[in-house]
């Protein structure tokens, strides 16, 4: 019964005008998708390439002296993704460029990414033409599922038969998914054929895994919305007010509430701004000074004679003033890091009343894009840091003429020969590649906005359950 | 007759379901959001104050003309609670230096740049999303609704002409939709008023007017949209859907699209390029100042911190008088001619992205709901052009201090540019403590006002193009609805 039940709907869809006209704009806003991307991505690639050398030759320059390389300020970029076509997570306006030594990190900035007074907008990735097209399709199926069949009389003949409640619920609902996968399947293949068959981009099987992932998540989505339409279309008596709740909650969920992270980001922006960072520099800065002229770290600390001989330099003592100070900022700047991401992070959570909000962050987390980009540059930039000083600490070990002291001076390294200005080779050196996202590193925040978008599909699926089974159908 | 049919249509939308909840949620978006957006305003305006007052004390405090360095401030826009705009993306202050141009960037950089993830929200978004909205459920069965209710038939079987019913419910639909329309209006002014900070101009209360105007024209456009569909379609459904997809692709994918094209179709320059084609120049500046240079250094002498951040000399012995005589007028006449042609570079620059944000606009005008965001942005006074006009102002202004300047310090060659004093009174200096400041009564200060003719000049061609395609969409739905079959 069911099988008949939801042939008949997917009949009735396909041959409506509605779904010709989803399938048109789908399409062809995939299609466009996949044309732009490729464009773009090459590009994008090539550039990253050439920046990527650029910085690779410099630091193959300095390993002339070992301290140079501890010294040598990296700049480096975020690589662009070729998943980015699935959720490209506003990379455009985010900070995509780190500048680091060894010893410190400045925090992420935004450079070359083109003109700051157009407005922010969204690529047309998958996940616009899912999480804003797709679940308005999905609306427009469903707001006459019930009531519009109660207004032509057929549900009452349809309940009238064989066919039970429950029955006609799932397949009303099968028939919507079923539905609206088919302008989904076309557009993500339409997509999908002309990314590949461009020869920039070239997709590994993680990468395969993770847009099967993605689609997994796009239904997970639209099936919210479709439950959602049928709720509403059980709980009224005639097709055009169903029409105009869903449609005002369409609004709400899909255009406003991300907007409104904006809102609560601003209200709470206490302490992320560039004076307050530049103060509490400043006063982590006065805290070790004045451990300094209490003695803390030795004596003369703050003498660094360039004369390597004057008795008034103490190494030592100067080294563990200036690692103090280096810590002391980098720990600043990581703590405003942390409170820059935390706001964001706060706002968005706060919009977690919407299923598109849930859903655009779990096609980034999945696709690696977005704030997740920039947080795991960030992470992989101070891991090599680590290993980088730990290579400099090495090979120092292994000259005599070195004072085997690591800090944050260039000018002591090179007078003082804190560190050793032997040279060293260049292919022995670790460098900065960044590396994808692995799955462990995924899937755990991924788990969490699926949990969600179960919730919301099981609150969505009782509540569509109970007003249909409640239902007066005459 | 007309009259009498549109009183009816009004009544009738009156007592409607989604009448009554679209205004429920204009009201209710505006009374929770008005209050956030006017109290960020009043926080960037106590900000601003602020700002003025620490820079006009340092200005007291100046005590060579090489040192003045003021930092000219923006003030932020009362209207940008209705339309946002480039408001918060843009630097809001602008420091004025002989020997550079100031570098005008975005305000990312100053704020949290993973903000760039939320969208925008402010009033105008209410009209844009909301309104037009309620403006398309509103006008989608006008007239194939009548005619599924056989309605239409009978009211034209009577001495009705059909022009009469359709500017009935033209009529009809737009007083019904001025309600809404009006009610955000009072609503958000209320609110603002409420705020102690804020204060209305006479130019901003006229601007507020044609807002306002315009915001009933847009709903007007939108109306007129719902009501051709209503015309081309038998049946309301069907009018509803197209009716509905049109609007998507007018909210969401227009203006995404517009963008995304204008980049494609006029890239910019990487800024990356620009800074260091400035660098070479200003090291090219750098070498022209040390070839014209004697040989001696600066030799022996005494400095005292002045405003800003900066020192002055306060002795300054045998050598170092002949070195500083030279260096300094000849240092500050290539500076400031290095900075012209900085300044013509970086012109350029912004030309190009000024040119950009143009195209991707003109672009968007294929979306009635981009051509009145375009308005309210012009009208608010917080598009690219009000950005241009402070930029221009803020050159305006380094103009005038270097001309200044030049004229107090005999062009750049009297001491009175680095020292206080004269090297005969240099001799006999003894005193320590605090020197007098300059007296900079005759300096021209800075103050900026938006020109409201200016912007609406601006806002005029989007502004004709709302009217235009208001008539354009009415003849069309007169033209359908004259053809059209009631049975």
């Amino acid at each position: 019964m069911i099988r008949r039940l939801i042939a008949k709907e997917v009949l009735e869809h396909i041959l409506s005008l509605r779904f010709l006209l989803s399938l048109l704009l789908t399409v062809s806003l995939f299609a466009a998708n996949g044309v732009i991307f490729a464009r773009r991505y090459e590009r994008q690639l090539a550039q990253y390439s050439k920046k990527t050398n650029e910085n690779l030759g410099q630091f193959r320059e300095q390993s002339r002296q070992l301290f140079r390389l501890a010294f040598y300020r990296h700049e480096v970029y975020a690589r662009p993704s070729p998943l980015s076509c699935c959720a490209e997570g506003y990379e455009k306006s985010l900070p995509n460029c780190i500048r680091f030594t060894a010893f410190a990190s400045d925090l992420p900035q935004i450079r070359d990414q083109g003109n700051f007074t157009l407005p922010y907008f969204r690529d047309i990735d998958w996940a616009f033409v899912v999480s804003v097209i797709l679940s308005f399709v999905a609306m427009v199926f469903t707001y006459d599922s019930i009531c519009g069949e109660r207004e032509t009389g057929t549900l009452a003949l349809m309940l009238a038969g064989a066919a039970p409640r429950h029955a006609v619920l799932l397949a009303k609902y099968a028939a919507a998914m079923l539905t609206l996968g088919i302008p989904l399947a076309v557009g993500l293949l339409v997509s999908l054929l002309i990314t590949v068959s461009s020869r920039s981009v070239a997709f590994g099987p993680g990468e395969w895994w993770k847009i099967l992932a993605i689609v997994f998540l796009s239904f997970l989505y639209l099936s919210a919305f479709v439950l959602l339409g049928m709720f509403i279309s059980g709980r009224m008596a005639h097709s055009a007010n169903s029409m105009v709740i869903l449609l005002l909650v369409w609004v709400g969920l899909v255009i406003l509430t991300p907007s409104f992270g904006r809102i609560i980001s601003d209200v709470s922006t206490k302490g992320t701004t560039q004076i307050e960072l530049r103060r509490k520099l400043d006063e982590a800065s006065e805290r070790v000074d004045e451990q300094a002229e209490s003695g803390a770290f030795g004596e003369h600390p703050g003498s660094m004679s360039p004369d390597p001989s004057d008795p008034m330099n103490n190494p030592p003592a100067r080294a563990k003033w200036t690692i103090a100070k280096t810590n002391a900022r980098n720990q600043v700047l990581e703590e405003h890091h942390r409170e820059l991401l935390a706001q964001v992070a706060g706002a968005r959570n706060l919009t977690c009343f919407s299923p598109v909000v849930i859903y655009r962050r779990a096609a980034e987390t999945v696709a690696g894009t977005g704030i997740n980009h920039c947080v795991s540059l960030r992470r992989q930039i101070q891991r090599y840091q680590g290993d980088l000083l730990q290579y400099i600490r090495d090979e120092d070990s292994k000259d005599p003429n070195s004072l085997h002291l690591m800090f944050d001076e260039e000018g002591c390294a090179r007078s003082w020969k804190t560190i050793s200005r032997k040279p060293v080779d260049f292919e022995a050196v670790p460098k900065f590649l960044e590396r994808e996202p692995s799955l462990g590193e995924f899937v755990t925040p991924a788990i969490r906005d699926i949990g969600l978008l179960g919730l919301f599909n099981a609150v969505f699926f009782a509540a569509a359950w109970i007003s249909f089974m409640r239902y007066d159908v005459r | 007759m007309i009259w009498r049919i549109a009183q009816r249509e009004f009544l009738l939308n009156l007592m409607t379901f989604k009448f009554a909840l679209g205004v429920v949620v204009c009201i209710v978006l505006t009374a929770v959001f008005v209050p956030i957006l006017a109290r960020d305003y009043q926080q960037r305006l106590r900000t601003y104050h602020e700002n003025v007052a620490r820079d006009e004390a340092e200005l007291r405090r100046v005590r060579v003309y090489r040192n003045i360095r003021p930092t000219l401030f923006r003030p932020p826009c009362v209207l940008s609670v209705f339309s946002e705009g480039l408001e918060k993306r843009i630097d809001v202050s602008a420091t004025i230096e002989l020997e550079q141009v100031p570098q005008m960037r975005g305000a990312a950089a100053q704020g949290n740049p993973y903000q760039a993830i939320f969208p925008v929200f402010d009033a105008s978004l209410i009209f844009r999303i909301v309104v037009s909205v309620l403006a398309l459920l509103v006008a989608y069965d006008a007239v194939s609704g009548e005619r599924e209710r056989g309605t239409l038939k009978l009211a034209l079987s009577g001495n009705v002409r059909r022009y009469e019913i359709l500017l009935g419910k033209l009529l009809a639909g737009m007083m019904v939709l001025i309600v809404p329309v009006t009610v955000v209006f009072v609503i958000a002014l209320v609110i603002l008023l409420c705020f102690p900070l804020v204060q209305l101009t006479g130019s901003d209360w006229g601007r507020i007017a044609l807002m306002y105007l315009t915001s009933v024209i847009f709903t007007a456009a939108m109306y007129n949209l719902g009501l051709l569909f209503s015309c081309l379609a038998k049946r309301s459904a069907i009018s509803l859907v197209l009716g509905l997809f049109l609007w998507v692709l007018f909210v969401v994918v227009v203006p995404n699209a517009s963008v995304c094209l204008a980049s494609r179709i006029r890239p910019i320059e990487p800024r990356t390029e620009l800074d260091e084609q400035i660098l070479a120049m200003r090291k090219e500046c750098d070498r022209r100042v040390w070839d014209s240079m004697p040989e001696s250094s600066g030799g022996s002498q005494s400095d005292a911190g002045d405003a800003f951040g900066s020192y002055y000399h306060r002795k300054l012995e045998g050598d170092a008088r002949k070195y500083y005589s030279v260096y300094y007028p000849v240092h500050y006449r290539l500076s400031t001619e290095c900075a012209a042609k900085c300044w013509e570079m970086e012109r350029q620059y912004l030309a190009g992205l000024a040119a950009q944000k143009s195209l991707a606009g003109r672009l968007a005008r294929l979306s009635p709901i981009s051509v009145y965001e375009n308005t309210m942005l012009r009208l608010a006074g917080t598009d690219e052009g009000a950005w241009k006009a402070f930029l221009d102002a803020v050159q305006e202004q380094r103009g005038e201090l270097v001309g200044y300047v030049r004229a107090k310090t005999n062009d750049f060659s009297a001491t009175t540019l680095f020292t206080p004093y004269t090297f005969e009174q240099m001799e006999h200096l003894e005193r320590e403590g605090e020197d007098p400041p300059l007296k900079l009564d005759d300096l021209p200060r800075f103050i900026y006002r938006a020109k409201a003719v200016r912007d609406l000049r601006r806002a005029i061609p989007d502004l004709g193009l709302l009217v235009f395609i208001n008539l354009l969409l009415f003849a069309l739905s007169f033209v359908a609805f004259l053809r059209y079959d009631v049975r």
